[in-house]
């Protein structure tokens, strides 16, 4: 609404301005006509919500029973996952089967280790995990005086940082990636290169 | 001063196309945004008929040239419909397709390079001077185009979004991404200026 | 979980104990609508680059990542939107300076530019090497700049580097010892220079002109 206290010649210029103009039916048409020619793409889900669909792995005995004997530490057991179908039974229960496995699915198996007194608190963030401060907590290794945690990681580039009682905290032992605005710096963890 | 004279008279002049939201038309955006989402893509035709005219209003007036205006549209309704399926039924759909307008217009602006100042003649002037042949309305029309577009074009936005389109300052806030106050003060400069325009016309 | 007929109890009862380690730790997205915890400005604003993002062919998963990195460390919905805005930049520019590589390289490569790289200095890596990836020299570089190691000093070591093909392992071993250096308090320049200088095969350092014919560095690490 027009402040009435507003100059007039501000008022007129707001109000000539709110004239409707003259379309051009031609370029009407042709909106129509483009959208008519792109009529599936409406259907089409959003491009990127399937980045949010849940993923369940499951290891083969053999990488259980590697990971339970503390065997695993930053190494490749690619060939050992298979991967696991959650199959609705007609009943409405689902019931696991196993596929054959396939071809190396291409996610690597890489601890975390961060150094801190044992009275701490550390979890690992990153994209892997969605950055939530509660999904992925390290675990005290007395023996070796260290926080540790496994898990399964893509092939590629993650960015991570570690949770130090509530503060965020990057990586000592890994590269840097530059501050993105939200004022600190986060880790790179490369996964499935020549070196790991 | 027979511009001052004439828009004094017009003040109670009734404003055409004004008004944001009424019910009905929410309730007809989010059925045709769901018919087209079913697969009738000639109920989006619905939707542009709906806001074709409205937005080509803000496009021309934002822009200055029909043609960027028109690629501001075909834009601004293409976008829209490859993105119809991420539109919520709680927000409004005007805003919605507003916020992306506003988006095509900025960057068809950002684009637009060496483009030849506006010629502008003082309205004195131009009032004596014959009528030119333009495909707008008429002389009226094209002197406020003029002026808008002397104006920053951050602060021609605020100016068109706030008086043209009638939004709230909070409306605004959602469109644009700018906060209240930023905005506050980018609509009073942009009155300051045009008020600037005119002390210096007047005494002509 | 149902058993499968082919696991032995032991391995399956120690299966199951990191299974459900890693199962609650792999499976992504639990929350079915994250933008929903944005309020609807920043989360309209987000959408529009994330379409914009999509429509231009990059990849929309590091700004979502950003986007969730924002939430949890519950940053203002602005500032979120200006984060990933910026994000966007970089990875167009990436794109565009490096043209098409893998998703991955791209987020890299924004990193460098992040970080403070020109990029006319990416520019030198748009000619690809066979079968190679840049993961790990994008990485390297984008730390030694946030290091605070000057910006055309990396980029020459960085460029030189791979230019004379050395491996992701010369790369890392160069960050390595340089983030040593620079974390027992040497001028993060220097210590580039002077692990440079060590890298075999690695390039000539910039002051120095190596003699004709002769072999860069004799010393081993």
């Amino acid at each position: 609404m027009i402040d009435s206290e507003e100059h007039p010649y501000v008022e007129w210029i707001a109000r000539e301005a709110r004239r409707p103009v003259l379309t051009d039916s031609a370029a009407r048409a042709r909106l129509m006509a483009a959208i008519r020619a792109e009529a599936p793409r409406a259907l089409r889900r959003r491009r990127w919500a399937g980045l949010l669909a849940p993923r369940t792995l499951m290891l083969s005995p053999l990488g259980g029973a590697l990971l339970a004997a503390g065997l695993v530490g930053i190494g490749v057991i690619a060939g050992r996952f298979v991967h696991n179908r959650d199959v609705r039974a007609a009943d409405g229960r689902s019931t696991t089967v196993a596929v054959t496995p396939q071809l190396p699915v291409s996610d690597t198996v890489v601890q975390f280790v961060f150094t801190a007194p044992r009275t701490t608190r550390v979890s690992l963030v990153g994209d892997f995990n969605d950055w939530d401060t509660n999904r992925t907590p390290l675990t005290y290794d007395g023996n070796v005086g260290v926080w540790t945690v496994t898990l399964p990681l893509s092939a590629g580039r993650h960015l991570y940082a570690f949770v130090v009682d509530g503060s965020w905290i990057p990586d000592p032992r890994a590269p840097l990636a530059p501050d993105g605005g939200f004022g600190h710096a986060n880790s790179v963890k490369i996964v499935g290169g020549s070196r790991s | 001063m027979q511009t001052f004279v004439r828009f004094v008279t017009d003040r109670h002049v009734t404003r055409a196309t004004g008004g944001w939201v009424i019910a009905k038309d929410m309730s007809d955006d989010a059925a045709d945004v769901q018919r087209v989402l079913a697969g009738d893509v000639e109920a989006y035709a619905a939707l542009v008929d709906r806001y074709y005219d409205r937005c080509a209003r803000f496009a021309i007036r934002m822009l200055g040239d029909r043609d960027d205006a028109e690629d501001a549209l075909q834009a601004t309704f293409l976008r829209a419909y490859r993105a119809l399926h991420r539109y919520q039924e709680r927000d409004r759909f005007s805003a919605w397709l507003y916020r992306i307008l506003v988006n095509q217009c900025r960057s068809i602006a950002a684009r637009r390079s060496h483009r030849e100042r506006v010629f502008v003649r003082e309205e004195a002037v131009l009032l004596n001077a014959p009528a030119r042949a333009t495909s707008w309305a008429g002389e009226d029309e094209e002197i406020v185009q003029r002026v808008l577009a002397e104006l920053d074009p951050l602060l021609r936005e605020a100016f068109l979004l706030k008086y043209i389109e009638e939004m709230s300052y909070e409306e605004m806030s959602a469109l644009t991404g700018v906060g209240v106050s930023a905005l506050k003060m980018r609509v009073k400069r942009a009155c300051d200026r045009l008020r600037d325009r005119w002390e210096r016309i007047k005494d002509d | 979980m149902t058993h499968t007929p082919w696991r032995r109890r032991a391995a399956s009862l120690a299966s199951a104990s990191a299974l459900a380690v890693l199962c609650a730790v792999s499976v992504r997205g639990q929350d079915p609508d994250p933008l929903g915890r944005l309020d609807p400005n920043s989360r309209f604003a987000i959408e529009l680059i994330m379409d914009s993002a999509s429509t231009a062919g990059l990849p929309t998963r590091p700004l979502m990542s950003k986007v969730l990195e924002g939430i949890s460390r519950k940053a203002d919905g602005r500032r979120i939107v200006a984060v990933v805005r910026t994000d966007f930049g970089y990875l167009k520019t990436a794109r565009a300076t490096l043209g098409g590589v893998s998703e991955e390289e791209l987020a890299a490569a924004a990193a460098v530019l992040e970080a403070g790289a020109k990029p006319s200095q990416l520019a030198a890596f748009r000619v690809r090497q066979r079968g190679r990836s840049d993961l790990e020299a994008f990485t390297d570089w984008a730390d030694l700049l946030t290091r605070g190691v000057p910006r055309d000093d990396a980029s020459s070591a960085i460029t030189k580097l791979w230019q004379d093909g050395a491996d992701d392992a010369t790369f890392h071993n160069l960050w390595k010892s340089v983030q040593s250096d620079i974390l027992q308090g040497l001028n993060p320049g220097t210590a580039l220079q002077n692990r440079v200088r060590e890298t075999p095969g690695g390039p000539t350092p910039r002051k120095v002109k190596p003699p004709e014919g002769q072999q860069e560095n004799q010393s081993s690490r």
